[in-house]
């Protein structure tokens, strides 16, 4: 296996020099050889006891990069491996076009960072020492920075790929800084070491900056700027696979912390539970403003990971209040949501991939009536929105139900604290399912319903095969999930094994086995009394006369498509709720007193995110204003630049003479 | 089994009783108990007209929205007689379900092409959206006083503590009654007896269904009724009376909660639209209200 591992990455820098048009396939063999690799060592370590040790024959100077795979580790690379597979084989047909348009090398960069970022991600769920992982966590931002800016010649997408990629080193620079810490205080950089540094020193400081660090890639809010502009940048495999699986490796840094926590858990719990509330809320209320899809996507992406906030939050709630059912739980279902959710956004994704691919445009106020030209797209689309909203009896009600179904257990004996954060977690996924319902009604119905809005109607190319196939895959998956979720209770249970401080007794994950064959039980039926409904349907429409009409205009007949609800008028009601979160701006000009024969009018709309003014733009906005007065020293003559070190070298003589360093 | 009868009983005569209320405040004679079914069996005999702008969505729409509510009603439990399902939370799926269920009938309102259906789904959802909060919060707050979490363990073990039951009964009561209101569509947030499509809700979501779709989905919204009903009366009913009694009693409930729908929506204007949201948002503050009362009696604080 490590002899595959090693060739499927070496030959990658091969595709360099190969043609154009093997290329593609020269690429998902490779993947399909690297995801089989890691696939095994990641099923072999479910299996065992102990963790899977690899030596990966690379040294750098702490020592040798070792992969130690858990069963954390392994969960995490299990759904990696089966999105990216997903992933590549949807490029196949996504970038069919672009082979032809670009230049070799951008094609041959581009699929050599897809294996790359796979890899990348693999290593960073499987190594535990702290150099190594900062090693493979650069190499993931890099490659994904490479994977975004692909249509680079477009002067937003270079620009977001570079917001992109300082983000991350801002976080890449935060999490360096969280293992100095712990290095400085147990003379190791690991995440073992996070143990005895937690026994014995205060937890907050050095979790908070790991949770910084980690939630700037998870898209924690508010640290989710960078998500909701690269999603739609990037093509959809690429934000497919980085909102599927590339924010979940922010959760597994966090996961991987949080399993050595041992003391202020009240208040690092309470921290979680709010950032997560708060990332749930406002990303599901943000997306409904959106018109553009694959943006309205992105901001999903925050809302689902503030549900897996939510999951850990009250997760290390349960732990501080000594309630062992409620920290399970919590901590399985949070675990549960990232495979769930890693399932329904690439799929959502790649159904928006098709979608442009057939129409070129993603917009949704020019979409709308092209359900019966891509009938399996629109199929896959509708699975993905009934999951991400937690309906049974899809998959995203799993995860949802674990976290309800333990924050339900605590009630029956909480004290008033718990109460209180457990009725907040319980409202928050509540509003959120709803929002969610709302505004997946909308992505759906007002993307794939009703008639096209538009005059100019592009014709629309039909999508082949290569695209609709990993749809299949995961859809697969998302109905497996629903139906028989007691079947995912075991990888699940083996993950939480990682985790030192939660219990290990099975009574508790029994006790929701029970609910679980119950919920894929109820699924059954359900779908056995839609198939016998159907059919009465069917039986009796045979005997009577079924026409077509148009629709009912109540009264007025000549509507065309502009009658229909735009995505702006149906978020028109949510809006005026939503003041705290969005900025709604309304573009257009008024007509004129004295304008007697009105001319020509342009309306448009664009929500803002208030939360990100009222952080990110607003710490931007001193920077620019003060840094340049840095730029007041850069005079331009040399003896000034020969006075700075003289003062340089004064000012550390001063200093260690008064005994400061 | 008697329950389920019961059940079915009430669900048959509470359409009729709510008309014939609202008929005999207003001074007519008004159609007779039966009449509402009379109608939906009529729709079953019918044929279709189908809008050109639909597709499959259309077709499997209100099927869904049928069989979620008839999958939900398997949730409920009547008195000791336990539920069909029966699981810790299962209160959550419960309430999802009805979800699943109305997913399905506003991606058929929005799948016609029609201003006026995109109006109704969007509201359908917004509302529905903001009630939510008020069914959640209730369940939690008496699995909080019970200590139990699934509906059948919950009602049975509501009657057994002290006469505080009956505070808890009446809010809980009452923030039901509320709900249901919202769910089902009746005034003071939707009237479904309006003629104009602007100050629709539920109705003009259902405009472009016909024939035997339509009588799923009135099917469906009489099912509603009964299941947010017998919930409400669980919330009453103790468990020490013998069994004819309860049955009684409950279907006294039953007509009592169709009756006082009738006098609601014989006296009571719609609410303006704008109010709608604080309207329904209050009913979670009630429930708020429940939830402290229990944090109170539980020695909590």
């Amino acid at each position: 296996m490590i002899t595959l591992f090693h060739t499927s990455l070496l030959l990658s820098f091969g595709l360099f020099i190969l043609p154009k048009k093997w290329m593609y396939g020269a690429t998902l063999l490779l993947q399909t050889l690297f995801i089989f690799s890691t696939s095994i060592w990641a099923v072999q370590a479910m299996m065992s006891v102990e963790a899977l040790i690899i030596p990966l024959g690379i040294s750098t100077w702490s020592g040798e990069i070792i992969l130690s795979i858990d069963k954390l580790s392994a969960f995490f690379i299990l759904i990696i491996d089966f999105i990216c597979l997903a992933g590549i084989i949807y490029a196949g047909g996504y970038l069919q076009p672009y082979i032809e348009k670009k230049r070799s090398v951008i094609i041959s960069l581009h699929l050599f960072s897809f294996i790359w970022l796979n890899a990348a991600m693999v290593m960073v769920t499987a190594i535990q020492d702290g150099l190594g992982f900062l090693l493979a966590w650069e190499l993931m931002s890099l490659t994904s920075f490479i994977l975004v800016i692909f249509e680079g010649q477009i002067e937003t997408t270079l620009k977001t790929g570079i917001n992109y990629l300082l983000q991350m080193h801002f976080g890449f620079a935060l999490i360096m800084f969280g293992f100095l810490i712990v290095n400085e205080a147990t003379g190791e950089m690991s995440f073992g070491a996070l143990n005895s540094y937690f026994a014995q020193h205060s937890n907050t400081i050095v979790f908070l900056t790991f949770f910084a660090g980690f939630g700037i890639k998870a898209g924690f809010m508010p640290l989710h700027t960078w998500l909701p502009k690269a999603h739609p940048a990037a093509p959809s495999h690429v934000s497919g696979v980085m909102s599927g699986v590339m924010i979940k490796m922010g959760i597994y840094g966090i996961l991987r912390v949080t399993s050595f926590l041992q003391g202020d858990l009240k208040l690092i719990g309470t921290i979680v539970l709010v950032v997560g509330i708060v990332s749930g809320l406002v990303g599901v209320i943000l997306a409904i403003a959106q018109h553009d899809l694959k943006r309205l996507l992105a901001y999903h992406s925050v809302e689902n990971i503030g549900i897996i906030g939510i999951g850990i939050g009250i997760s290390i709630l349960g732990l501080a209040t000594h309630d062992e059912t409620l920290a399970v739980l919590g901590m399985a279902g949070a675990l549960l949501h990232c495979l769930n959710h890693a399932l329904f956004k690439s799929l959502l994704f790649f159904s928006a991939g098709n979608i442009f691919y057939a129409t070129h445009t993603v917009n949704m106020d020019q979409l709308g009536g092209i359900v019966n030209q891509s009938r399996l797209t629109s199929i896959a689309f509708l699975v993905g929105a009934i999951a991400i909203s937690g309906i049974p009896p899809f998959n995203g009600f799993i995860s949802e139900f674990l976290i309800y179904s333990g924050v339900a257990h605590n009630f029956t004996h909480a004290g008033f604290g718990m109460s209180l954060a457990g009725l907040a977690a319980f409202v928050s996924l509540v509003l959120i399912g709803g929002l969610c319902i709302y505004c997946f009604t909308k992505a759906f119905g007002l993307t794939f319903l009703g008639s096209r809005r538009s005059f100019k109607l592009e014709p629309f190319r039909p999508v082949p095969w290569i695209m609709i196939a990993p749809l299949a895959m995961l859809v697969t998956a998302i109905l497996s999930i629903g139906f028989f979720p007691a079947f995912f209770l075991t990888p699940i249970t083996g993950a939480l094994s990682a985790f030192g401080n939660l219990n290990h007794d099975p009574g508790i994950v029994s006790q929701t086995n029970g609910a679980f064959k119950a919920i894929g039980f109820v699924n059954v039926g359900l779908v056995a009394c839609i198939a016998l409904v159907y059919l009465v349907r069917v039986w009796q429409q045979r005997g009577v006369t079924v026409i077509t009409g148009p629709t009912w205009g109540c009264g007025y007949s000549a509507g065309d498509f502009r009658h229909q609800y735009t995505p702006t008028s149906y978020a028109d009601s949510l809006i005026g709720l939503a003041g705290p979160a969005v900025i709604f701006n309304r573009e257009y000009r008024d007509m004129g007193e004295a304008e007697v024969f009105p001319g020509s009018r342009t309306f448009h709309t664009h929500a803002d995110d208030r939360l990100e003014h009222s952080t990110v733009t607003k710490i931007i906005g001193l920077l620019v204003r003060y840094l340049p007065l840095a730029g007041r020293a850069q005079t331009g003559f040399i003896h000034h630049y020969l006075i700075y070190p003289v003062l340089f070298m004064v000012t550390i003589a001063l200093l260690t003479y008064l005994n400061f360093i | 089994m008697v329950a389920l009868l019961s059940m079915m009983l009430a669900c048959v005569i509470f359409p009729g009783i709510i008309i014939k209320t609202k008929a005999k405040f207003s001074g007519r004679k008004g159609p007779g108990i039966l009449q509402p079914w009379f109608d939906i069996a009529r729709l079953l005999r019918k044929g279709s007209v189908y809008s050109t702008a639909s597709s499959y969505i259309f077709q499997i729409g209100s099927t869904i929205y049928f069989a979620s509510v008839v999958v939900a009603s398997f949730f409920i439990p009547f008195d000791q007689q336990p539920a069909l399902v029966s699981f810790p939370g299962d209160f959550v799926m419960f309430a999802y379900l009805l979800g699943l269920g109305r997913f399905f009938l506003i991606i058929s309102a929005l799948d016609v092409s029609s201003g006026f259906e995109g109006m109704g789904a969007n509201r359908e959802a917004f509302y529905s959206m903001l009630a939510e909060p008020a069914f959640f919060i209730l369940m939690g707050s008496l699995a909080m006083y019970t200590g139990y979490t699934s509906f059948n363990d919950i009602f049975i073990h509501l009657h057994y503590q002290d006469y505080f039951s009956i505070i808890i009964a009446i809010i809980a009561g009452y923030v039901l009654a509320n709900f249901t209101l919202v769910e089902t569509s009746r005034l003071p947030v939707d009237d479904p007896l309006t003629h104009l499509e602007l100050t629709m809700v539920h109705e003009v979501m259902v405009l472009d269904h016909s024939g035997f779709d339509l009588g799923l989905i009135k099917i469906a919204n009489n099912i509603k009724f009964i299941l947010f009903s017998t919930l409400s009366a669980n919330c009453f009913i103790p468990q020490a009376w013998d069994f004819g009694l309860k049955i009684g009693a409950y279907l006294a409930l039953q007509i009592l909660f169709a009756m006082g729908i009738g006098y609601i929506e014989s006296f009571r204007a719609r609410n303006k639209m704008a109010l709608n949201a604080q309207y329904i948002l209050s009913i979670s503050a009630i429930s708020m209200i429940l939830i402290f009362v229990i944090i109170i009696l539980n020695n909590k604080i």
